[in-house]
């Protein structure tokens, strides 16, 4: 019965998303405009080992429509609540924790689904080289990448309480983790702060994990700076913990907090 | 999905407080299996609170109660399967159309597309919108969305539901159809109605009604029962000096309630004779006076004004 529920949030999600044209076109400009206006830009300054710097970007832009993708998604989750139809969620039966785990799914359905789009449209563009390609990294990266992505979307609309504090979401959420990544540059070689901030941002190591699928073994400095391995229990143990904490902390003012405390192990 | 036997609804000393506020403090109720019973009162008297620790979406502080024989702390997804809410505010994504909020509904019980829209059909004849199947929400006057949220509410067919002031705002066409629609559905499968309303005139429909203020029971009984024992006549009189007139009916009429220029008395007598005599004798104090029978709304001004509501031996 919660299979159905969970399916029927996740059909809803797309249904809205594809039905929303405008946005899904602007999901697919904006990474071109970054790769093409600050790819160009850059791009006439900097190589490395002779890859390009708009192909080292590639990976950047593909991760960043998967984190406006899944947190604009989770971030639905606020409208929800203002809309009346999170009072659909809360009195179906089943335990309040499904409704955070189905809306992160639906998350990670409309990151998916905005990210294959992107590949596609990169590769016909020329910004992807199909032979550096490592395809069981690639579908590693994409779902632990929208998983995380997801997550922290989660995470965010448990601590958001109307839309108005959607701007400060964007402002202080989206783009520092986004600017602090490794995106736009190696982290390497950043000064002391700035690593240590763009380390302490599990996000890094999703863009890390991507620079590993879709650059290969290329790019000399422009390469991925972690083990594929590292990236890939950091994304995992920060999803596991973000939708715990989100799960609790959703549940507050629900009648069904005792079950919530024995799966989060969370106490009030 | 069987329930344990018994009453529809239990609930012992159920009080929530927010804060310093005590929501609900201490109510006591059994609602019999099939009943229709009204939970009447001010805002802020804490119907909605009551409604919602009942259908498990808030936690009690204090107190127990069990819906359909499962406690709503302890089994709240028992609970849940058994409950139908319709909530004092949409429940509907006005984005979407009525198919897609029903099916979405139907889902989250675990029913198929096709059996949703087999029932949903059926619902929507009674208000008359069998063509507005496909049609978005947005696009519905406020009557019929609050007809597409009441069918959302009983698309799983609960056993118990929750109407918190259902009619609120429409107009009275659309106010009697859903009441038809409720009745029919009582009809059809026993289902246990709790109604909070302001409409008074609404809850004389009910098997019973409770008055609540500041989050406890004034009192309980039977519609009828209630005007009954309010007298067999209410008294009104307009006066531009009521205290004056207040205290020359004291004698013959006891304490008034005042509702703005209106004094108003119970008369527990038949006969009106002596109220005739008692205008004439006030003279120019009371520049009208009404005599009609009690109603359901009398016995809520009397219960709010925090007097007893029984009449004076």
């Amino acid at each position: 019965m919660t299979g159905r529920a969970v399916l029927a949030v996740l059909q809803r999600e797309l249904v809205k998303m594809l039905r929303q044209r405008t946005r899904l076109l602007a999901a697919m400009v904006r990474p071109l405009i970054w790769l093409l206006v600050i790819g160009g830009g850059f791009g006439a300054v900097l190589t490395a080992d002779g890859l390009p710097y708009q192909q080292f970007l590639a990976p950047g832009v593909v991760g960043m429509t998967m984190l406006f993708a899944a947190m604009l998604s989770a971030l639905t989750m606020v409208y929800d609540k203002e809309s009346g139809v999170m009072r659909m969620l809360v009195i179906a039966p089943f335990p309040h924790f499904w409704i955070v785990l189905a809306k992160a799914a639906a998350a990670v359905a409309a990151a998916l689904v905005q990210a294959l789009m992107l590949l596609v449209l990169l590769a016909a563009l020329g910004f992807l080289d199909w032979h550096n390609v490592s395809w069981l990294m690639l579908v590693a990266a994409l779902l632990t990448v929208s998983a995380a992505c997801a997550a922290m979307g989660m995470l965010t609309a448990a601590f958001t309480r109307t839309l108005d504090n959607f701007a400060a979401v964007m402002n202080f959420v989206i783009f520092p983790v986004f600017f602090l990544s490794g995106s736009l540059y190696p982290i390497t070689r950043l000064p002391a702060w700035l690593k240590a901030v763009a380390m302490a941002n599990p996000y890094t190591y999703g863009v890390d994990l991507l620079k590993h699928a879709l650059l290969g073994g290329m790019g000399g400095s422009f390469a991925a700076e972690f083990p594929a391995a590292v990236d890939a229990v950091v994304l995992v143990s920060f999803t596991v913990a973000a939708l715990a904490v989100a799960c609790a902390r959703f549940s507050g003012e629900s009648a069904f907090q005792p079950v919530i405390r024995q799966i989060t192990g969370r106490r009030r | 999905m069987s329930d344990r036997g018994g009453l529809a609804i239990r609930a012992r000393a159920l009080a929530r407080r927010y804060g310093d506020t005590q929501a609900v403090a201490g109510l006591t109720l059994d609602i019999a299996e099939g009943e229709f019973f009204g939970l009447l009162g001010p805002n802020g008297s804490g119907k909605t609170t009551a409604i919602h620790m009942l259908a498990t979406l808030v936690r009690p502080s204090g107190g127990t109660a069990s819906v359909a024989g499962f406690d709503v702390t302890a089994e709240g997804v028992a609970v849940r399967s058994r409950v139908g809410l319709v909530f004092q505010e949409s429940a509907l994504d006005r984005s979407l159309s009525v198919a897609e909020n029903l099916s979405f509904a139907g889902a989250l019980y675990g029913l198929g597309r096709q059996e949703v829209e087999r029932r949903a059909h059926g619902l929507l004849e009674l208000f008359d919108m069998a063509g507005q199947w496909r049609s978005p929400v947005a696009a519905l006057s406020g009557g019929q969305r609050r007809a597409v949220d009441i069918i959302r509410g009983v698309l799983h067919e609960p056993r118990v539901l929750f109407l918190d002031e259902p009619t609120i705002g429409l107009d009275l066409p659309v106010r009697r159809r859903i009441w038809r629609f409720i009745e029919g559905l009582r009809a059809r499968n026993r289902m246990t109605v709790l109604l909070t309303t302001h409409y008074l005139e609404e809850a004389d429909g009910c098997d019973r009604v409770a008055f609540v203020r500041k989050g406890r029971l004034a009192l309980e009984g039977r519609p009828r029962a209630l005007v009954d024992g309010l007298g067999r006549h209410v008294a009104e009189f307009e006066s531009e000096r009521p205290e004056e007139l207040e205290a020359r009916a004291r004698p013959l009429l006891g304490q008034a309630l005042r509702d703005g220029p209106l004094l108003l008395y119970r008369w527990p007598h038949e006969e009106i004779g002596p109220l005739a005599q008692l205008q004439d004798e006030v003279g120019p104090l009371a520049a009208g006076l009404r005599v009609r029978r009690p109603t359901l709304g009398d016995v809520f001004l009397w219960v709010h004004a925090g007097q007893s509501p029984k009449v004076p031996p």
